[in-house]
């Protein structure tokens, strides 16, 4: 009887390996990177690569310059500018909000706040 | 040979009675999985963030969202929720019946959520004080004039709490009513994997962020990956085998797509918050300041509310744990949560464990 009930699951045994893989790894791994060496490396290599990437940035602003295009700089600049026109439209439309709710002298739309909540309505009616 | 394959069927049978089920549930799956796999390929993720919302302010990086009420009648108290600066909001309003923004909609509470888009080019000199005193502060008054309540609840999640917290500490006379966190980390000595990887002798802030300006999404998705990296591997597997389960599809996906959608940093935000909190640890110490003004904690005086969770391999506890204690409020909660730091705030585990003590603690307080 203990021999029938005990049938391996392919699928469960498969999980259950799954599952053990995935914590030795993150163990094994949070190990190897929690030490001095690894923020070295690590710290080494994001530095290189955003060198790396800052370098051909410049190669490309050199290359879009020589086909008379915008550089980046020219286009964050249109950028900030178009920055400063939408805060500007912000800053009218809140006025006209303003002047709206003002004119119109009424409480803002929608359900009324008068909701209790559970414990203080059972309180209430007991 | 047919008789002797039949009588070890016959012993198989015998020795398992559920084994032709199982195998029949086996294959059946397998079938399921191949057509499901090939309807994952080509179907596009579901659709997240549906409850129905109108965008009252934006500016840049900043969105400020109002959620239609669900409820004929709702709470005084208006809650304002403030996202972390590292993902979208949509973790909020994953999908009906996953969401806890509609959750609170339907419980009667009066919603705002702020929402962060990735800060542009221009943005990259946005700072904490941008954050604290300029961005939280508008949206409080955006809420005040759009519900024409004076008093505001406010929630933030994991940065966003930490920027609740500043918000809440250098503006005690404010309108703020009640501070809800979850999963806010303010010991940073705790994040020890953020903390070596961040190593002020190898790690150069300056010249990343001088040479990037934002901080690029990927890497801040790799940071995040490589404190478990496995389990990303493990979880396309789990989705394998459960690709027949369109429940769990569903969930994979939303969870998988919201994980990935990483933002960028604003650089100054990035290189201030990398030296003040990670380096000095100085709101723990209570030696940041904003503006020339002292971030205390013991100055926040609301009512405080802190949902932290057990297996947090984000924001540990030891690191979320000094908010409670920190701050001067007299009614103040923690709880610890089962869950990730994820699963603590959005999914099945949140909607039994979460969504019902918040609305319990928040309910008594918005009146």
């Amino acid at each position: 009887m203990a021999e029938q009930q005990s049938t391996p699951d392919p699928v469960a045994a498969f999980r259950e390996l799954v599952t053990q893989w995935e914590k030795g790894l993150n163990e094994f791994a949070s190990k190897a990177m929690n030490s001095d060496e690894f923020a070295r490396v690590m710290n080494k290599a994001t530095t290189t690569t955003t060198t790396m990437q800052q370098q051909l940035g410049e190669l490309i602003g050199r290359y879009l310059s020589s086909l008379n295009l915008p550089t980046r700089t020219e286009m964050v600049n249109i950028g900030e500018r178009l920055q400063a026109i939408e805060t500007s439209l912000h800053r009218m439309t809140a006025q006209l909000d303003k002047l709206g709710a003002s004119t119109s002298g009424g409480a803002p739309a929608g359900p009324p706040r008068t909701k209790r909540p559970p414990s203080a309505e059972q309180g209430g009616s007991g | 040979m047919n008789a002797a394959s039949a009588t070890a069927t016959k012993e198989g049978a015998g020795a398992d009675p559920n084994l032709g089920a199982r195998i029949q549930a086996l294959v059946e799956r397998t079938i399921q999985r191949n057509i499901k796999g090939l309807e994952y390929i080509a179907t596009p993720a579901p659709v997240m963030g549906t409850t129905p919302k109108d965008l009252i302010y934006s500016r840049g990086t900043l969105n400020l969202y109002h959620y239609r009420p669900l409820a004929d009648e709702i709470y005084r108290v208006p809650l304002l929720l403030v996202m972390a600066t590292t993902n979208k909001g949509y973790i909020f309003d994953l999908a009906p019946g996953q969401s806890l923004v509609e959750y609170l909609l339907k419980q009667g509470y009066d919603v705002y959520v702020i929402d962060w888009n990735p800060p542009r080019a221009d943005e990259k000199n946005l700072t904490l004080e941008t954050y604290v005193l300029d961005f939280i502060p508008e949206c409080v008054r955006r809420v005040q004039e759009d519900s024409g309540e004076e008093d505001v609840t406010v929630v933030g999640y994991c940065m966003g709490g930490v920027l609740s917290v500043m918000y809440a500490a250098l503006h005690n006379d404010g309108p703020i009513k009640n501070l809800a966190c979850f999963t806010t980390p303010i010991d940073y000595r705790h994040m020890t994997m953020f903390q070596r990887w961040s190593d002020r002798r190898y790690f150069e802030v300056d010249r990343l962020v001088d040479t990037l300006g934002n901080i690029p999404p990927e890497l801040i998705f790799t940071s995040f990956e490589m404190l478990r990296p496995a389990t990303r591997i493990a979880g396309q597997v789990q989705l394998w085998e459960n690709m027949w389960n369109d429940d769990f599809v569903k969930s994979f996906r939303m969870f998988d797509r919201w994980s990935t959608d990483t933002l960028p940093l604003a650089g100054e935000y990035f290189r201030q918050t990398t030296k003040e909190l990670m380096w000095e640890n100085s709101l723990y110490h209570g030696t940041l300041a904003l503006n020339g003004r002292r971030v205390d904690m013991g100055n926040i005086k609301v009512p405080l509310f802190h949902a932290v969770a057990q297996h947090d391999h984000i924001v540990p506890y030891d690191a979320a744990k000094p908010l409670v204690a920190s701050v001067g409020s007299e009614d103040k909660k923690e709880i610890v949560l089962k869950g990730g730091h994820v699963s603590v705030v959005a999914g099945p585990n949140a909607v039994k464990r979460l969504w019902p003590a918040l609305d319990q603690w928040l309910g008594e307080r918005s009146v």
